[in-house]
């Protein structure tokens, strides 16, 4: 089967031949990754695909759609030093260590509008600069015949917002400075909504969009805040999409738990929901309530399983998810998050093998 | 109703509320009013921080609200603080509280801290990538009843197991209580590490801090 199609069938409710997969990496996993299956090695894998890495990796790990990023999210792993983005956005290296050596994330350490006094000035880069989507061209057109493409726009309001203003300054905002949180919002919603039609326009088959509003057992925000600042927007994005491309698949990734938003995302018209984790949202309770409007893509957990799992773990928890996210269709598998450089190797391809080797059809058989 | 209620019941609903704007002035007022300083943060704020604490844990309260009610207890205690009898009138003990090395995520950090310096603790913020050395010398400094271990990472909460065993080998263990938290951690987890106790968001943070201490 052709990989687009089981993406396709699998977002039509439909039982393709198995579930389809997809999986982002950090840098220093897809060096192991690569190492592992003899691919020559990159410079700095970047998981979002705001950079051209090239597919092979995703091709190798038997992946049915390929994603390819625009927007604010590029700007993670720009860089192995210090760097300051278009944006403004400082950044920082911060090392860690793993059983498989010492691994790095870029972490945020200024904000350009941590003074509020610097919006009146502020310029964002400009989405219309055609530059920016050199990269999902090449995607798609190396790529659509078979694969299933997915422009992915994460950080789209809130996240991109909070990097401009401070994460703990803009939650306080949202309560005590309205005004001035709708005026940052506003910059990094407009951005967004035109880097979500230029990618429809360029034919990606699904909009990727996202901004964490959960945390691990509940919302970070509350509901009425989140209906107050973001659901209007997103709102308009994605009716401003479909107008260009009424066919096009909207997903929506957030972090954490987040049930009662579940209702209004659907009721703007996205149709999957993305990352699923399973400690944080009962993939048994979202089929059971929300199947037959959503599709779930994701529900592969790197805080404990992958991480931290046997394969026999992996082997059980997609077993676990195809009685539930998957039945009848429905589900995009892939690990909650870009797996995470404290994963065992065996743990991932145990993974990939398990998507093939517990589909319904070749248990069935 | 005597005035003195009036004027506690106000501060309570401030802090709960996170009136933030008008709860200085309010205590100010209570103070005028001959309201003792340690009656307002004994009567009014130290109750209604643990009512957010506990809004938040059953899911009425979220992280912006949180914030703002400790925002507002800070700015009471700020007006209270000269008039307090000691320094220790609300004392529980000293907290030390830091993210593990590696990882630079502060949000629920700093959410324990202020909860905890709401319940009474005098609350020591080492920061975030704190390491096991640094975290060694702070409690030497500031020999703090408790410590408080965070991480949000898989990748980075194994530091919370190699700051315990480092704490362990300088031979500050023993009097010391330990507790852990961040999206990945587990009850399981801190038992596993050899932590003391595990608190699953800040709003029950406090609790389990004075429980392990023994204090109501």
């Amino acid at each position: 089967m052709k990989p687009r199609v089981r993406v396709e069938m699998a977002l039509a409710n439909e039982q393709p031949d198995r579930a389809p997969f997809q999986a982002t990496f950090v840098p220093e996993f897809a060096a192991r990754l690569r190492a592992d299956l003899g691919l020559p090695p990159i410079p700095l894998h970047d998981p979002h695909n705001g950079r051209w890495n090239g597919y092979d990796l995703e091709l190798a790990t038997a992946q049915d759609a390929l994603q390819c990023s625009v927007g604010w999210v590029t700007n993670y792993y720009l860089d192995t030093k210090p760097y300051v983005d278009a944006w403004g956005v400082e950044w920082a290296i911060k090392n860690y260590a793993t059983p498989w050596g010492t691994g790095f994330f870029t972490e945020m350490k200024r904000h350009p509008l941590a003074d509020a006094g610097a919006l009146a000035t502020y310029q964002p880069p400009d989405p219309n600069d055609q530059a920016l989507y050199t990269n999902l061209e090449r995607l798609v057109a190396e790529h659509k015949a078979e694969h299933y493409i997915i422009g992915r726009l994460h950080c789209t309001i809130f996240e991109s917002g909070w990097a401009l203003r401070g994460f703990q300054q803009m939650l306080l905002d949202l309560l005590m400075e309205p005004e001035l949180t709708h005026e940052i919002l506003e910059i990094t919603y407009l951005y967004h909504k035109t880097v979500a039609c230029q990618m429809a326009a360029r034919g990606v088959d699904m909009i990727w969009l996202g901004d964490d509003m959960g945390s691990q057992k509940n919302m970070l925000i509350s509901p009425k805040t989140w209906r107050t600042f973001f659901k209007q927007r997103m709102a308009t994005l994605i009716a401003e999409v479909r107008a260009l491309r009424p066919d096009i698949k909207i997903a929506y990734h957030s972090d954490g738990s987040i049930y009662p938003i579940i209702p209004d995302l659907i009721e703007i018209g996205v149709d999957v929901l993305n990352p699923i984790q399973p400690d944080s949202m009962d993939p048994a309770r979202l089929k059971q309530e929300y199947g037959d409007r959503l599709c779930f893509f994701g529900g592969i957990d790197v805080q404990r399983t992958l991480p931290f799992g046997s394969p026999d773990d992996v082997r059980a928890e997609v077993a676990a998810r195809y009685a539930t996210l998957g039945a009848g269709g429905g589900w995009i598998c892939a690990p909650t998050h870009h797996v995470q450089a404290d994963t065992p190797l065996e743990n991932f391809w145990a993974l990939v093998h398990a998507v093939s080797e517990n589909a319904p059809a070749t248990t069935h058989a | 109703m005597t005035d003195s209620d009036e004027i506690l019941d106000i501060i309570f609903e401030d802090v709960l509320d996170g009136n933030v704007r008008q709860a200085a002035g309010h205590a100010q007022a209570g103070l005028d009013a001959g309201v003792s300083a340690d009656m307002i943060l004994q009567d009014a704020c130290i109750p209604a921080i643990d009512e957010v604490g506990l809004q938040f844990e059953q899911g009425e309260k979220f992280v912006p609200e949180m914030l703002i009610s400790a925002k507002t207890m800070q700015s009471v205690v700020q007006v209270l603080r000269p008039h307090l009898l000691t320094e220790q009138s609300a004392g529980a003990g000293t907290f030390v509280i830091g993210t593990v090395a590696g990882d630079v995520h502060d949000i629920g950090k700093n959410l324990v801290g202020m909860m905890m310096e709401g319940a009474g603790f005098q609350v020591i913020d080492l920061g975030v990538d704190v390491d096991a050395e640094r975290f060694v010398e702070a409690v030497l400094e500031h020999k703090p009843a408790i410590l408080g271990l965070s991480a949000l990472l898989s990748t980075t909460m194994p530091a919370i197991g190699t700051t315990i065993r480092t704490l362990e080998q300088a031979g500050l263990r023993a009097n010391l209580k330990i507790v852990v938290g961040g999206a990945p951690v587990s009850a399981a987890f801190a038992e596993q590490v050899g932590a003391d106790g595990y608190a699953a968001d800040a709003g029950s943070a406090a609790r389990v801090a004075k429980s392990l201490l023994g204090i109501a």
